[in-house]
C-alpha cells in the first residue's frame, strides 16, 4: 500500500515540473502534461482506497529522519480520492475557461503544487509534515486567487485569505508544540498512543492537554473552515477564477472537518471542547444561510451558502458524528464545485443574454403569484410537522435502533427534520397544477435521499472508524447532561413551531403587519444586508493598525 | 561580560533604540554589494561579541528582543521602500536570535538561525539593487505590475520574500518552529509574542508583494533579469531550502 500513496504526493509535483518546463514548447503541451499528471494521480488514489476497502491495514512511510511521515489509513485514502478527482474536474474545466488569461502555466502549475500540499496535509503521518502542508495550502492558495496579477481588488481580498488563514496556521503550531512537549515525539500515531495512556496530562499553566489541544486545533479548523467570525474571507474572494473558487468551495474550505476527524483520538479525551465546536457550527450554519438570503451576486450566495454548509459540518463534529462530517464534505464538495463551474457558464449566457425566460419559476419567484391549489392549512403543517421525523426515525432505524440513546443522532434527526419541513412547507407555497403530485415527489425524493444518507454515513462511520469502542468514545465525549439535553430539544422545537406559525401568519397578512414589526424588521434586514458589520469592523481594525503603524515610522523617522 | 560588551551585541543583534543605528546606516548605503556586505557583518559581529563570552543575559532581555522584533514587524506594515523594509524585517529577525541565547542552547541552534533568518534578506538586497537599477527605485506603489512588466523577476522577489517571512520549506520556517517548541514549556507567554511576529511579517510581506508586484503594466519595454542570473539566484533558493530541510532536525 505505500507505493501508492507516495506516488500520490510526487506525481502533482511532477506533473507542475513538467507542466512548467514544457510550457515554454507550447503553452497547452504544458497543459496537457498537468491533466496527465492529475488523471494518474486520481488512479492511484483509487488504487489506494481500493486497497484500503480491501481491509489494507495502516500503514506509514518515513521519507525523513525528524519528519517526512506519510500516514495511510482509511482516512487519508478517502480524501485523496476526493482531493484528486476534484482537482481533476477543475484542470479539465480550467483548460478552456483559463485559456484567454494570462498567467495560463503559471495557473497550472499552482493548481498542481496546490493538488500536491492537499494530499500531503491528508497523508501528513506527523505533526511537522501537517505544519508544512498546512502552511504552505494558504500561500497557494493566496496565488491562486490572485491570479490575475493586474487586478488589486482580487488581491486585497485574497491578501485577507492569506492573513485568516495564517491566523489559524499559529493555533496548529501551538498545539503541535504542546504535543511535542508532552511525549516527546511528531508521530501523530505515537502521539495519540501515548494520549491514550496518559489521557489526563497536563500541559503550561497547568492546563489539561486534551482539552487545550483541542481548543486550538478547533481555533484552526475554525479559520479554514470559515466559522463565524472567522468567515469573512470566504464571500469576499469571489473575484478570483471561478476554477479557484470552485477547488477552494469544493475542496479547501473542508480541511478544517478532515482537521478535526485526523485528531479524533484526541477529541475522545476531551470533555467540553466538542460542545463548543458544536455552538460555533449551530452559530455558523445559521448566520450563513441569513446572509446567503440577502445577497444578489449568485458566487456571493453561495459562498454563504458555503460557510452554513460549513457550519453544519462542523456542527456535526460537535455532535461526534466525525464520520458524518466527512460524507457532508464529500457530498458539498462535489455539488458545491458542480454549482460553481456552472455559475461561471450562467454569468457567461447572461453576459450574453439578460433576458429572464418567464417560466413556472420566474412566476413564483419574480411576479410571487400565489399557489393555484391549495390543501386546508392545518393538514400540511401536520404533514410538515410528521412526516419528516417518520422518514427521518425509519431511516436510522434501519441502521441502528438503538440511536435514541445516541444525543448526537437526536440532534442531527433534528436537524433533519427541521429541513424536511422546509422542504414541505415550501412545496405548499409553490405554484402548481397539482399540489398532490408535487408533495408526493417531494415525499418520495425526501425518503430516498434520507435513507441513501443515512446508510452512507453508517457505512462511513463503520469504514473510518471500525472500532464500535471507540466509535462510542466519540460520542460519549459529544454527550451532555440528559436533563439539559432533554430540555434543549424541546425548548427548540418550541422555537421552530412558533418560527412556523410566524412565518404562517406573515404570509396571510403581509399587508397588515404593524409598524413596530416592520422597523424591526427593516432594523433586521439592514444588519443582514450589512453582514452584521463584521467585515467593517476588521476592516476598521486593520486601517488602525495600519494608521498606528505608519506614525510610529513618522515618529522614529523611518529607522 | 561588561557593559560595553552587552552594549555592542545590543548594537550588533540589534534591539530597540540600537536598532536604529543599522536601520540608518542601511538607508544611506546605496550600494548593492555594501548593503550585502552589512546584512551579512553586522549580525555576524553581534555573534561574534555573544559566543565569545559565556556569560547569560538577564531573562528581562528576552522580553525586550521579543519587543523589538514586534515593533519592527509592526512597523513594517506599512513601508514601501523596499530597503527600508528589508532593514526592519532584519531587525526584528535579528532581535529573535537573543531568545536562544537567554533560554536555549545557543552555541548549537544560533548559526543556523541566523543563516535561515539572513540569505533571504541577502537575496532580497541583491533583487532590490537589480530593480533599483531599471527603474531608479524600489517604491511599492509607484512602482507597481512588475510580474507583467518583468515576470522573472517578479517571480524571484515573491519567493525570496517567502523565504524571508517563514514560509515553508524554507529555512526560517524551522528556525522560528524550534524557537516556540524551545520556549514555550517555560515562556509560553514569549512563544506566543514570537507567533505574533510571524503574524506580522506575513502580513507585511504580503503587503509589500501586493505593492510591488501586482498592478497594471507601465508599458515601458523593461529589460527582465537574464536567464543565467534567474537560474542562478533560482538556484541559490532550492539549495537554501533543501539545506533548511537537511537542518530541520537540529532547528526544531
Amino acid at each position: 500500500m505505500n507505493q501508492p500513496m507516495l506516488y500520490l504526493i510526487l506525481l502533482p509535483l511532477l506533473a507542475a515540473a513538467g507542466g512548467w518546463l514544457f510550457s515554454s514548447v507550447s503553452r497547452q503541451a504544458g497543459v496537457r502534461i498537468s491533466i496527465a499528471g492529475t488523471i494518474a494521480t486520481f488512479f492511484v488514489a483509487l488504487w489506494a482506497l481500493w486497497m484500503a476497502l480491501s481491509g489494507a491495514p495502516p500503514t506509514t512511510v518515513a521519507i525523513g529522519s525528524a519528519w517526512g511521515t506519510l500516514t495511510f489509513d482509511p482516512l487519508s485514502s478517502l480524501m485523496a480520492v476526493v482531493i484528486s478527482g476534484i482537482s481533476l474536474i477543475v484542470h479539465v474545466y480550467s483548460r478552456r475557461y483559463m485559456a484567454g488569461e494570462r498567467g495560463y502555466t503559471r495557473f497550472f502549475v499552482l493548481l498542481d503544487l496546490m493538488t500536491a500540499a492537499l494530499l500531503l496535509m491528508v497523508s501528513a503521518g506527523d505533526l511537522i509534515t501537517l505544519l508544512v502542508a498546512w502552511h504552505l495550502i494558504g500561500v497557494l492558495l493566496y496565488f491562486l486567487l490572485g491570479q490575475e496579477m493586474s487586478n488589486h481588488t482580487s488581491h486585497r481580498y485574497a491578501g485577507w485569505t492569506f492573513l485568516t488563514y495564517r491566523f489559524g496556521d499559529l493555533p496548529l503550531v501551538l498545539a503541535a508544540v504542546l504535543l511535542y512537549q508532552a511525549f516527546d515525539t511528531w508521530s501523530l500515531p505515537a502521539i495519540f498512543a501515548a494520549l491514550g495512556e496518559a489521557p489526563d496530562a497536563r500541559t503550561v499553566f497547568d492546563l489539561p492537554l486534551a482539552e487545550t489541544v483541542g481548543a486550538l486545533i478547533a481555533l484552526s479548523a475554525f479559520a479554514r473552515s470559515a466559522q463565524f467570525l472567522l468567515h469573512t474571507w470566504l464571500p469576499y474572494t469571489m473575484s478570483g477564477p471561478t476554477p479557484v473558487s470552485a477547488l477552494m468551495h469544493a475542496g479547501i474550505v473542508n480541511a478544517g472537518g478532515f482537521l478535526i476527524n485526523r485528531f479524533a483520538p484526541l477529541f475522545v479525551h476531551t470533555d467540553g471542547v466538542l460542545h463548543w465546536i458544536f455552538i460555533v457550527g449551530l452559530v455558523t450554519a445559521i448566520v450563513g444561510s441569513v446572509l446567503m438570503l440577502a445577497q444578489n451576486d449568485i458566487k456571493k450566495a453561495l459562498g454563504y451558502s458555503t460557510m452554513g454548509q460549513m457550519g453544519f459540518m462542523v456542527m456535526e463534529c460537535g455532535v461526534g458524528a466525525f464520520s458524518l462530517a466527512v460524507y457532508h464534505l464529500i457530498a458539498h464538495g462535489l455539488f458545491k464545485g458542480t454549482l460553481f463551474l456552472g455559475a461561471g457558464g450562467v454569468i457567461h449566457q447572461a453576459r450574453k443574454n439578460d433576458g429572464v425566460p418567464k417560466d413556472d419559476l420566474y412566476t413564483f419567484v419574480v411576479e410571487r403569484r400565489p399557489a393555484k391549489q391549495r390543501r386546508p392549512w392545518l393538514l400540511m403543517a401536520a404533514v410538515t410537522l410528521i412526516v419528516p421525523v417518520v422518514i427521518l426515525i425509519v431511516a436510522h432505524w434501519l441502521v441502528a435502533n438503538d440511536f435514541f440513546q445516541k444525543q448526537g443522532a437526536i440532534v442531527l434527526l433534528f436537524f433533519g427534520w427541521v429541513t424536511g419541513a422546509q422542504l414541505i412547507f415550501a412545496a405548499y407555497r409553490m405554484r402548481t397544477e397539482n399540489t398532490r403530485r408535487l408533495l408526493g415527489l417531494i415525499l418520495f425524493s425526501f425518503t430516498i435521499v434520507v435513507v441513501g444518507y443515512t446508510l452512507i454515513a453508517h457505512a462511513f462511520d463503520v469504514f473510518l472508524y471500525p472500532d464500535e469502542v471507540f466509535r462510542a468514545q466519540i460520542y460519549a465525549s459529544a454527550g451532555i447532561d440528559i436533563f439539559w439535553f432533554d430540555v434543549l430539544v424541546i425548548l427548540v422545537t418550541l422555537v421552530v413551531v412558533f418560527g412556523w406559525l410566524i412565518t404562517y401568519y406573515a404570509q396571510n397578512n403581509g399587508g397588515r403587519r404593524g409598524l413596530q414589526a416592520s422597523a424591526v424588521w427593516r432594523r433586521f434586514y439592514t444588519l443582514v444586508a450589512c453582514e452584521f458589520f463584521v467585515a467593517a469592523i476588521y476592516r476598521r481594525l486593520s486601517d488602525a493598525l495600519l494608521g498606528a503603524a505608519t506614525r510610529l515610522n513618522a515618529m522614529l523617522r523611518w529607522s | 561580560m561588561s557593559s560595553i560588551g552587552w552594549l555592542l551585541a545590543a548594537l550588533f543583534l540589534p534591539l530597540f533604540p540600537f536598532s536604529m543605528v543599522f536601520n540608518r546606516l542601511l538607508a544611506r548605503i546605496e550600494n548593492t554589494w555594501l548593503r550585502i556586505a552589512l546584512l551579512i557583518g553586522w549580525p555576524a559581529a553581534g555573534l561574534s561579541i555573544l559566543l565569545a563570552t559565556e556569560a547569560t543575559p538577564p531573562a528581562w532581555v528576552a522580553h525586550w528582543s521579543v519587543a523589538t522584533a514586534l515593533l519592527y514587524a509592526f512597523r513594517a506594515l506599512t513601508l514601501r521602500d523596499l530597503p527600508l523594509w528589508l532593514g526592519h524585517i532584519a531587525t526584528s529577525a535579528w532581535a529573535l536570535l537573543w531568545l536562544p541565547i537567554v533560554f536555549g542552547d545557543a552555541d548549537t541552534s544560533l548559526a543556523p538561525q541566523l543563516t535561515a533568518f539572513s540569505v533571504p534578506l541577502v537575496l532580497l538586497a541583491w533583487l532590490t539593487g537589480h530593480l533599483e537599477k531599471i527603474f531608479g527605485a524600489a517604491y511599492a506603489g509607484a512602482l507597481g505590475g512588475l510580474a507583467i512588466d518583468v515576470p522573472r523577476l517578479a517571480g524571484l522577489l515573491v519567493v525570496v520574500v517567502l523565504a524571508a517571512i517563514g514560509t515553508p520549506l524554507f529555512p526560517g520556517f524551522f528556525a522560528l518552529l524550534g524557537m516556540v517548541n524551545d520556549l514555550l514549556p517555560a515562556q509560553p507567554v514569549t512563544a506566543i509574542g514570537v507567533l505574533l511576529v510571524w503574524m506580522l511579517w506575513a502580513w507585511a510581506g504580503m503587503r509589500i508583494l501586493q505593492g510591488l508586484v501586482v498592478g497594471a503594466s507601465d508599458t515601458r519595454t523593461r529589460s527582465d533579469i537574464g536567464w543565467l542570473h534567474a537560474g542562478a539566484l533560482s538556484a541559490t533558493l532550492v539549495i537554501f531550502a533543501m539545506g533548511g530541510i537537511w537542518l530541520s532536525g537540529s532547528l526544531v
